[in-house]
């Protein structure tokens, strides 16, 4: 014979009040379900944090998840900085990552460097013409239609916490000739996930409506001593997103790979 | 009624143990050269004890085995006869102890020695006081004591009062005496058979191309995998064996990451391994195999971000695999090498993703304690370029229309190595900054170059790959 004992429902409420707590605090609270409602955008776990103080804060937390953004830029201009960044954030927090490589230009010595757990690193290597990319164009779209199915396929898998795709050596001119639903078809898929999908781009091309577009503007920097020594690499962070409310820019001073 | 076989050496223990499985289903290995067998029922079949025993010498001799068979109503017995007497020993049930009252005390020790055997079942030693052998010489095996005491066959220690034995000898004492009276220390324990998973399907017609394939493949791959389920086994390496009409073999292997036995997820990847290797003529039969390992046991955690799942990973490299080509898809891994560029790829295999996160403090967003490194966009084949060289200091580079003037150049960072092997690098390196706000990072390669170093004013030649010159190597970004 049980007689129903208060005390005991007071001990459960709390035990499953101690779980909640500390589900929510690893962040991990929403993985439990997927009924839940969309991410508010006041909510940390909402966002990929770059772990840079100054562009977490220009963007409110970092990049959202469950929507496509973009870094865009022209060459020097510090994207594959932040990219890297983000990188090492995400996989840092036990998340994996995914880079689709459309030019094969990923410096592994730099990834290392920006303390990438590269375990934790699916890296997809396209064709690696670099720049003559843009001059070869019987083989421009199949290599650009190639990474994007590669895209797909790791955003439909799941699982991961960043899906990036290098776009930055393709030319604005085979990029502008995408049909824009291939966006718009990226976006369908990492919708309501806790992926978030980032294009590095030489110019703004996605623009979605719930993603960021984060312009870089960079300089490098000199020592101009007895030596002249190249010392790192100044990026500006524009927020140019125009439906959303966040808004501003920021100054990256990012240090020269000396292990390079 | 048990038997026991006992074949010559150098017999093939495979062999041994199909003559005994072609008799009963119950048999015990007990050594490569023995086996024995539970014959209850046999008697409907072939009769008599003598008869059964005849017919297992003559099935092994068929195969090209020489045996002893020994047949009584306890295994213990059983095995001590075969190991005692060649050819053919048939004991009534009921009259073991008296028939090995009068074997040798040696069969013991042929029997295995009861010291080590007793040892190993409870996982101690002895620690009977009277029974301490010593330590500084090899130990004295338990016949040699029992034949000290003046015993010479098993009737003669299966005699001893059962408590003395125990005082001097221990527990281990008193079951070689049962031993010796032929009793049974635990019931037989049936050898599992060796199980094949293998599905197999002759096709009425030949079929060509993927997609009818990939039927067949279903068929086969679910109750391969009900099989594995059953077993709690998973499959570790899955063979495609497709028999073609021009009588040849068109196999693949497939090494999978971790056990899995999901049909659909091995029928996906087997069809993704035979996109990239098809067979080069329309197939007659197929068999699939796979070679089964323990199932995996995971326990998830509410604390930790859930991975994709082993079969997810598997078939999405295999699925990148196809697209992109092999071995353009994984996790980078740095090498032990000063060679710029120097890079390995390995199979991309996060984790369990149990026990295995970053660590809590790393979440903790703490400002202003990650300062970024600059990265660097590789050309992985560096590109060719013509440098202006004035006063030994690259002033202008120029490739396929880019470049132009050189604002701010850094270096030379001269760096070589390898120079013991064909694949040698030896260069200078130089961060150039040039007019339109583009960092790069060019080399000049210093073998069997063209254009004399440092010669102002001169434009190097328009180098080809490997005869030396200037290159772009990448793009600080």
């Amino acid at each position: 014979m049980f007689a129903y004992s208060p005390l005991g429902e007071h001990m459960a409420n709390s035990a499953l009040a101690v779980l909640e707590t500390a589900l929510r605090e690893r962040k991990l609270d929403r993985t439990l379900t997927t009924s839940l409602p969309p991410l508010e955008r006041s909510d940390p776990a909402a966002f990929i944090p770059f772990e840079i103080a100054a562009v977490d804060a220009v963007l409110r937390g970092g990049l959202p998840r469950g929507q496509v953004s973009e870094l865009a830029g022209p060459h020097s201009s510090g994207r594959t900085t932040m990219l890297l960044q983000l990188l090492a954030a995400a996989t840092r927090g036990g998340e994996i990552a995914a880079l689709i490589d459309t030019c094969d230009g990923l410096d592994v010595a730099s990834a290392a460097a920006a303390g990438i757990d590269l375990n934790r690193l699916l890296w997809i290597r396209g064709a690696s013409s670099g720049r003559v990319l843009s001059a070869l164009s019987e083989s421009k779209d199949r290599i650009v239609d190639r990474a994007l199915k590669a895209l797909n396929l790791v955003l439909q898998a799941g699982g991961f916490g960043v899906v990036a795709i290098d776009l930055a050596d393709v030319s604005p001119r085979v990029l502008r000739s995408l049909p824009f639903t291939t966006w718009l078809r990226l976006q369908r898929i990492v919708e309501g996930s806790d992926m978030a999908c980032l294009l590095i781009v030489p110019e703004p091309l996605a623009r979605s409506a719930g993603g960021l577009t984060v312009m870089c503007t960079g300089r490098t920097t000199w020592n101009d001593g007895r030596v002249c020594r190249f010392t790192g690499l100044d990026t500006g962070i524009r927020v140019i997103s125009p439906r959303r409310r966040v808004d501003g820019s920021a100054a990256v001073r990012a240090l020269a790979n000396n292990s390079d | 009624m048990f038997g026991a076989l006992y074949a010559a050496e150098g017999t093939d223990h495979c062999v041994l143990e199909t003559v005994a499985r072609e008799f009963s289903p119950r048999i015990e290995v007990c050594s490569p050269r023995e086996i024995t067998l539970d014959l209850s029922g046999l008697e409907r079949l072939f009769g008599e004890a003598r008869a059964i025993a005849h017919e297992l010498r003559r099935t092994a001799a068929d195969r090209g085995v020489q045996v002893r068979v020994a047949i009584a109503g306890t295994r213990t017995a059983a095995r001590l006869f075969v190991h005692h007497r060649a050819g053919i020993t048939v004991i009534d049930r009921g009259s073991e102890a008296e028939m090995l009252a009068s074997l040798p005390l040696g069969l013991l020790d042929a029997f295995g020695g009861f010291a080590p055997m007793a040892r190993a079942r409870r996982g101690t030693r002895p620690t009977t006081p009277n029974f301490q052998p010593p330590t500084s010489q090899p130990e004295s095996t338990p016949t040699e004591t029992l034949r000290r005491w003046g015993l010479r066959t098993l009737g003669e220690f299966a005699a001893l009062p059962s408590d003395d034995v125990a005082a001097r000898l221990g527990v281990a004492g008193v079951e070689w005496q049962r031993v010796a009276r032929g009793e049974d220390q635990h019931p037989l324990v049936p050898a599992l058979p060796d199980e094949r998973f293998e599905q197999t399907l002759e096709l009425e017609w030949p079929i060509e191309g993927l997609e009818p394939l990939s039927f067949v493949l279903g068929r086969l791959m679910e109750p391969l995998s009900v099989h594995l389920e059953r077993r709690d086994r998973g499959a570790a390496v899955l063979h495609i064996r497709l028999y073609l009409i021009t009588r040849t073999v068109h196999e693949r292997s497939l090494q999978l990451p971790a056990p899995m036995r999901d049909a659909r997820a091995l029928r996906t990847l087997a069809l993704l391994d035979l996109e990239s290797h098809p067979p080069d003529a329309a197939i007659d039969r197929v068999t699939v195999a796979v070679e089964p390992t323990p199932g995996r046991v995971v326990q998830f955690s509410l604390l930790t971000r859930p991975l994709p799942s082993p079969e997810q990973l598997s078939t999405l490299n295999a699925r990148l695999a196809a697209l992109m080509g092999e071995g353009r898809c994984g996790s980078p891994e740095p090498v032990d090498s000063w060679r710029p560029g120097a890079f390995a790829m390995k199979p991309f295999n996060p984790g369990s993703g149990i026990g295995d996160q970053g660590s809590g403090t790393d979440r903790i967003p703490n400002p202003g304690s990650r300062i970024p490194t600059t990265a660097l966009r590789r050309f992985r084949t560096p590109i060719s370029a013509r440098v202006r060289v004035e006063d030994g200091r690259p002033v202008r580079v120029e490739q396929l229309g880019l470049g132009g003037r050189v604002e701010v150049a850094a270096g030379p960072w001269r760096t070589s190595g390898a120079w013991w092997v064909a694949d040698e690098w030896n260069r200078d390196e130089w961060d150039v900054a040039l007019g339109d706000g583009v960092t790069y990072r060019v080399f000049h390669e210093r073998l069997r170059t063209h254009a004399s170093e440092g010669e102002a004013g001169r434009v190097s030649p328009r180098p080809r790959s490997g005869e030396g010159g200037w290159f772009i190597e990448g793009i600080v970004d």
